[in-house]
């Protein structure tokens, strides 16, 4: 059960739907975690809200108040068999980081598009190169670099993860605080449920870790210095120019207008998306701002105009024999009447490619399509 | 001083010779109006004879709907049980019969009509108290039984009744001559063809109507025999007026007898809402006439179908646990709805939870039941919580807010407050009934157009979608001269100071004032002297009754609706403490309104205030009813004309979807064979098409430019109207009067002459499209040479649809059904409907930005809230949407099917006024012509 309370306060409320005990509370407030808790009878009256609709046979998905304040009852599956309930709420908290890192405002969107974050290094042949045979020497098909949460390489096998794991672990990795290497053992929702795997993770560069995926072997202490210096010493420089990428996404001079403050861009077969709102010089609006406002954007699309990707768990009420009216662009003023102020939404949508820009209020509303199909077009190759 | 009394008094014939002069003003102003009423048209002897047909049906509580079936309407619905028709007809022949007899009344061919006026005046509060005391006469058998039958829903088409006869009683009691067994056994009173109009068809086989019950008789104790009921059989042996006194004379002594019965309700056709207390039984006549035969099957899907309506308390009496006692009220009773009936408790807890944690109030949540998503709106008003729950595939989320709004808004305007509304057990089968048609209306939109041609069909029920949610009424743009007309009839008729309307007629402060008037032509609001809020209060209650489509249809002969009405714009207090500002007297509001044919004329009285108090539940005023309905008659002139607008309407040119749609290669003989240009008549080639278009708008800007003649006194109405030729009554009332209704300067001329100007505005309103087609026409030139070279773009009408709102006077235009109807198309439709569904979305984050924007002006300077995750995008002015669509069949393997991509933009303007507009046009236009558009429906308006 997720809830979004007063003045921006996000609860996240896991309850045993069987016993109605809370397993775990995280509340975030303004992007930090808060420790203002639900009351108790609120709690009480939400499981006593989704017990009697259970008996009568009906689930109650979701809540709004006037602004727009949205409560969602997600009737969890439940996690497993719960034999200890106590021993499942301590188990619970080694992932309150992984929670809390969705509640706030991160830099990432992977959560909201599930698509895997990435960035574009300059020379990505090199990188993806070294990685595959790292891998390989490692005794792994599972291998990828990450820079802040986000994918920089990563080889075929793990581009193959499903969806929830492959737009976790790079998350996970982002979220732990900064450590030399890692062993760390890990559910795959998606390919193994039940069978832990290990996560091994090995810092390259400050901020620039390492992330193979593997099975009992080979052990943290078999991925020696030299192994790791004879693949990775000689692609030291690219290394070094992928650090800064993690909030910019794209190699540093990527030609793109001026008027862009941010920057979605999706693709939707791959599950992969590049998200930005630094592309060009410091302006108005602020880095956070921009980010929640691409974000909501994205949802509004997604929401009311695009048709969600085929297979996507949400299938939308609404009547498929009308899908001969395909949306292809929309876009969106924001802002107050004066000109010059506020800012410009637009999303397009291209074979398996959607691009989101964040626009300043500059740019002429007509020319807000012709100006995204040229980025989409400038985009392509890179995703 | 009671007010039957008074009115009684008011009018007794003994006063009328008052002033001689004025009477003889009165004498030939009405004369007048008889002859030129009777001119007009043929099916209004109505009009004019006796006492209007409408009298019977007014309620206990002064309520009236009353709906008559234009004729060839009637015919069309039942031709095969002609019977039924007569029903309503036998009622009141029985009433004027009794009338007759007890009044010992003639009527004299040349009877003056205000002396009859007089007589239903005066008859109108004696027969009400007759009903309501005793049920000994007939007609009111039908009202009162019916009170037993709240609670039925489906109601039967045959019901069985079980009676108690003696035929020994009746060998003793036995009279003089023949008796009829039917009626002296049973108690049935049933006349026989012979008395009937239709007379020819008199005879064998006859059914057996009931036509009255005897006073004591057996079928009148059982309760449950209503009148207009059929008798079919009796102890299942089938029974006609042939056959009846055989089988009757056949019961051999006292015993049970079973009758069965043709339900009267469950054949009957026109509805008279006015029998409210069987709203429930007669599962809305007017549900039936609207959708059409169908409409039993369409109501059992509609059973099926989860939805309903419930106001609970939140106020709980711990003391008395009674089951259900939180519900006030809920509606409908069947196995779909129980479900959500039985979950009520988790929008309370909702309701009361959220609004503790979040510190707003839920408006909305969705639930899974049996797999469908239901979507339930919430409206909490103090300790009350009203929720309509629908499934979300027939009803998307923002209309379903609007839906609640909306609902709420008319009940308060018919009821005063909801808790007024569900707290009132007569009030019961009333709401079964509205929400009867509420449900109807929001699972089953297209159904209500049946009958009509499949593309309007078509295009109302997907443009509902959005236009039932705009607080606006569909305009019709007329010109000037129309317009003209129009407003003079309504001023003249909202003066109110002529014949029995003007209070030195009888020397008596009138009974009420006209506030306002609104004319609808077909569905189209086309003249407008109300106040915004009323206007829109009236239009949603006209939407709510579907009358809109009925008048469009010309399924009216006639309607008469009166009602107490709780305008909240006039209730509210003011908030002004100066005394010296207006203040709304603590009056009583009384709607109006008054069909014939295609028109409809909505009328607002006050009563209270300048006019006199209104004292207990007045019926209908038969003088209003009439002058409004002579305002009408006078109309029926224009009616052509206005029909001539609807069709050739001034309005921006449309083009279909499907032009757009042809390959390549096809496209320069597709131009020239062009509908587009074709559709206007008289040419034939691309040349000729922009001088067209050219003159189409020249036309208008002369109108537009032509100097407004002062319209501030009377005397240049008369001139209007002799320079029109269409010099009838009242408007040639002799000089003298106008000088003294010029002398008395009376509050009212102000207050018509004020509204007048608001409305001259609205005609010269111009129209942003025309200003488009100002701009094209400035390049025609160049379009001429484009239409060479590029074909595609330019030259073409490039606007598919369009719908533009303005708040301040709450109005919207659209495209005509018969503009919509001449584009026909396989693509055009769904684009329309397409369009209509985008655009909802899109007002949907309008309104977000709304709410926004009344939250800042609430606290100003306070700019903390605009960082609000949820609201960021806030405030949106404008938002537009690309979509690309092919031909749903393309059988060409080699090829690809072509692709048409079309825009959807809708733009909200909050300066200087309240404005929306929505359009919808092809790819090929440069966008920035668009925001021309948007910036000259801008720029002048103001």
């Amino acid at each position: 059960m997720g809830e979004e309370g007063t003045e921006g306060t996000v609860h996240l409320l896991c309850l045993a739907a069987s016993s109605g005990v809370p397993l775990f509370c995280r509340s975030c407030r303004g992007g930090a975690p808060a420790r203002q808790q639900l009351p108790f009878s609120v709690i009480g009256s939400l499981n006593g809200v989704h017990m009697f609709g259970q008996n009568l046979e009906v689930q109650l998905s979701s809540a709004r108040t006037e602004d727009t304040t949205v409560v969602l009852l997600v009737g969890l599956e439940e996690l497993t068999n719960i034999r200890n309930v106590e021993r499942l709420k301590k188990e619970l908290r080694a992932s309150y980081r992984l929670i809390d890192s969705f509640l706030g405002d991160s830099e990432l969107i992977g959560d909201l598009t599930q698509c895997v974050d990435c960035v574009v290094p300059p020379e990505g042949s090199l990188l993806q190169e070294a990685l595959s045979g790292f891998a390989e020497a490692a005794g792994t098909a599972f291998g990828s670099l990450v820079v802040s949460g986000r994918v920089v390489a990563a080889t075929e096998s793990w581009w193959r993860l499903g969806t929830p794991e492959a737009v976790l672990l790079p998350w996970l990795v982002g979220s732990l605080p900064p450590q030399a290497a890692r062993d760390y053992p890990v559910y795959l929702p998606h390919g193994s449920p039940t069978v832990p795997h290990r996560l091994l993770t090995l810092t390259l560069l400050p901020g620039l870790e390492l992330c193979l995926l593997c099975g009992p072997r080979p052990s943290l202490s078999q991925l020696d210095p030299q192994l790791l210096d004879r693949w990775w010493q000689p692609v030291l420089d690219p290394l070094r120019a992928c650090v800064p990428l993690g909030s910019r996404a794209l190699p540093a001079g990527f030609p793109l207008h001026t008027d862009i403050l941010g920057l979605l861009l999706l693709h939707l077969e791959l599950k992969r998306c590049l998200f930005t709102v630094e592309p060009s010089g410091v302006q108005e609006p602020s880095p956070e701002h921009r980010r929640r406002l691409l974000r909501s954007f994205y949802t509004l699309v997604t929401a009311t105009h695009f048709p969600p990707e085929p297979g996507s768990a949400e299938d939308k009420v609404e009547e498929v024999a009308q899908r001969t009216q395909v949306p292809r662009a929309c876009y969106l003023v924001s802002g107050p009447e004066e000109p010059g102020m506020g800012w410009r939404l637009v999303a397009v949508q291209a074979g398996p490619r959607r691009l989101l820009l964040l626009l300043s209020a500059q740019s002429p509303t007509h020319a807000l399509r012709g100006l995204a199909t040229h980025t989409l077009q400038a985009l392509s190759p890179l995703l | 001083m009671a007010s039957p009394v008074s009115c009684g008094s008011r009018h007794s014939p003994d006063e009328l010779p008052g002033d001689p002069s004025s009477q003889e003003d009165e004498d030939c102003d009405y004369e007048d109006r008889v002859s030129y009423s009777g001119s007009y048209s043929s099916e209004s002897s109505d009009y004019d004879d006796v006492e209007p047909e409408w009298l019977d049906s007014v309620q206990k509580n002064g309520e009236l709907f009353y709906l008559e079936l234009s004729e060839g309407e009637e015919e069309s619905l039942l031709p095969e049980t002609p019977t039924v028709n007569h029903v309503r007809f036998s009622e009141n022949e029985i009433i004027i019969e009794e009338d007759d007899y007890k009044e010992g009344k003639k009527y004299e061919p040349k009877l003056k009509r205000f002396t009859k006026i007089l007589k239903s005046k005066s008859l109108l509060p004696k027969r009400h108290n007759k009903k309501s005391s005793n049920g000994s006469e007939p007609v009111s058998i039908l009202k009162h039984q019916s009170n037993q039958k709240t609670g039925v829903v489906v109601q039967q088409r045959y019901k069985d009744v079980n009676i108690y006869v003696n035929p020994k009683k009746l060998t003793v009691t036995k009279a003089k001559e023949q008796l009829k067994l039917l009626e002296v056994l049973v108690g049935i009173i049933h006349q026989t063809k012979w008395s009937w109009k239709k007379s020819g068809k008199q005879g064998s086989g006859e059914r057996l109507v009931v036509h009255g019950l005897l006073p004591g008789g057996s079928a009148m104790k059982s309760g449950q025999i209503l009148i207009g009921d059929v008798l079919v059989a009796v102890n299942d042996v089938d029974v006609t007026s042939e056959n009846i006194e055989r089988v009757l004379s056949c019961i051999p002594g006292p015993m049970q007898v079973k009758l069965t019965f043709e339900n009267a309700y469950a054949v009957k056709k026109e509805t008279t809402q006015p029998r409210q207390k069987k709203a429930q039984s007669n599962t809305n006549d007017l549900v039936k006439l609207l959708w059409g035969e169908e409409v039993e099957g369409i109501q059992q899907n509609i059973l099926n179908t989860p939805h309903i309506v419930m106001y609970l308390t939140l106020q709980l009496d711990s003391e008395t646990s009674k089951e259900e006692q939180e519900i006030l009220y809920h509606c409908p009773v069947s196995d779909a709805s129980q479900k959500l009936k039985s979950v009520r408790g988790i929008f309370l807890t909702l309701c009361d939870m959220l609004e503790n944690v979040t510190g707003t109030q839920v408006t909305s949540s969705s639930l899974l039941l049996n797999g469908k998503q239901i979507h339930v709106a919430y409206w909490k008003e103090s300790d009350k919580l009203l929720l309509i729950g629908l499934p979300a595939e027939k009803v998307p989320l923002p209309q379903l807010r609007n839906m609640i709004e909306d609902v709420v808004q008319t009940l308060k305007f018919m009821y005063g407050s909801l808790d007024s509304a569900f707290c009132q057990v007569e009030n019961v089968p009333r709401l079964d009934h509205f929400f009867n048609l509420f449900f109807q209306r929001a699972l089953h939109p297209a159904k209500l157009h049946s009958g009509t041609s499949l593309s309007a069909q078509q295009y109302d029920a997907s443009s509902a979608v959005l236009l039932d949610g705009l607080p606006g009424v569909r305009w019709l743009t007329l010109p000037r001269e129309i317009k003209m007309e129009l407003d003079t009839a309504l001023s003249d008729l909202e003066a109110a100071d002529f014949a029995e309307l003007s209070e030195d007629y009888y020397d008596m402060r009138r009974l009420y004032t006209i506030l306002g008037s609104s004319l609808f032509y077909k569905g189209y609001l086309i003249c407008s002297h109300l106040p915004k809020d009323d206007l829109i209060d009236i239009a949603i209650y006209c939407r709510h009754y579907c009358l809109l489509p009925l008048a469009a249809k010309q399924r009216i002969g006639q309607l008469v609706i009166w009602r107490e009405v709780f305008p909240q714009h006039h209730l509210q207090p003011s908030t002004d403490s100066n005394t010296e500002v207006f203040q709304e007297p603590e009056g009583r509001y009384f709607l109006l309104i008054v069909g014939l044919k295609h028109y409809m004329l909505c009328v607002l009285l006050e009563s209270g205030g300048c006019a006199s108090k209104a004292i207990g539940n007045p019926g209908p005023d038969c003088i209003y009813v009439d002058q409004v309905k002579t305002t009408l008659h006078q109309l029926g002139g224009i009616d052509c004309r206005i029909s001539e607008q609807l069709t050739a309407s001034p309005s921006p040119c449309l083009s279909c979807a499907d032009w757009f749609l042809t390959g390549s290669h096809e496209k320069l003989d597709s131009l020239t064979t062009s509908p587009i240009l074709s559709r206007l008549p008289g040419t034939s080639k691309v040349a000729t098409s922009p001088t067209c278009r050219r003159i189409l708008f020249g036309d208008y800007s002369l109108k537009a430019c032509k100097p407004s003649p002062s319209r501030s006194s009377g005397g240049s109405d008369n001139g209007c109207e002799s320079r029109e030729g269409i010099g009838l009554s009242p408007h040639t009332t002799p000089d003298a009067i106008w000088k003294q209704r010029e002398s008395q300067g009376s509050e009212a001329s102000e207050e018509s002459g004020a509204l007048l100007k608001v409305t001259k505005k609205k005609v010269s309103l111009p129209n942003p499209f025309h200003l488009g087609n100002l701009k094209k026409n400035l390049s025609e030139k160049d379009l001429e040479i484009y239409n060479t070279m590029k074909l595609t773009s330019g030259p073409e009408n490039t606007l598919f649809h369009y719908v533009a709102l303005e708040t301040v006077q709450g109005i919207f235009i659209t495209p005509t059904y018969e503009e919509v109807a001449q584009l026909s198309g396989s693509i055009h439709p769904q684009l329309i409907k397409n369009f209509h569904q985008c655009c909802l979305s899109i007002r949907a984050i309008f309104q977000q930005t709304l709410v926004e924007e009344k939250k800042k002006a609430l606290n100003r300077g306070d700019h903390s809230g605009s960082t609000n995750s949820v609201s960021s995008l806030n405030p949106v002015k404008e938002h537009g949407v690309l979509f690309e669509c092919s031909p749903e069949k393309w059988t060409d393997q080699r090829k690809a099917p072509p692709v048409m991509a079309y825009w959807v933009v809708g733009r909200l303007f909050l300066h200087p006024k309240l404005q929306e507009l929505y359009v919808c046009f092809h790819d090929s236009v440069t966008e920035i012509a668009v925001e021309m558009a948007f910036k000259l429906f801008f720029g002048l308006t103001v």
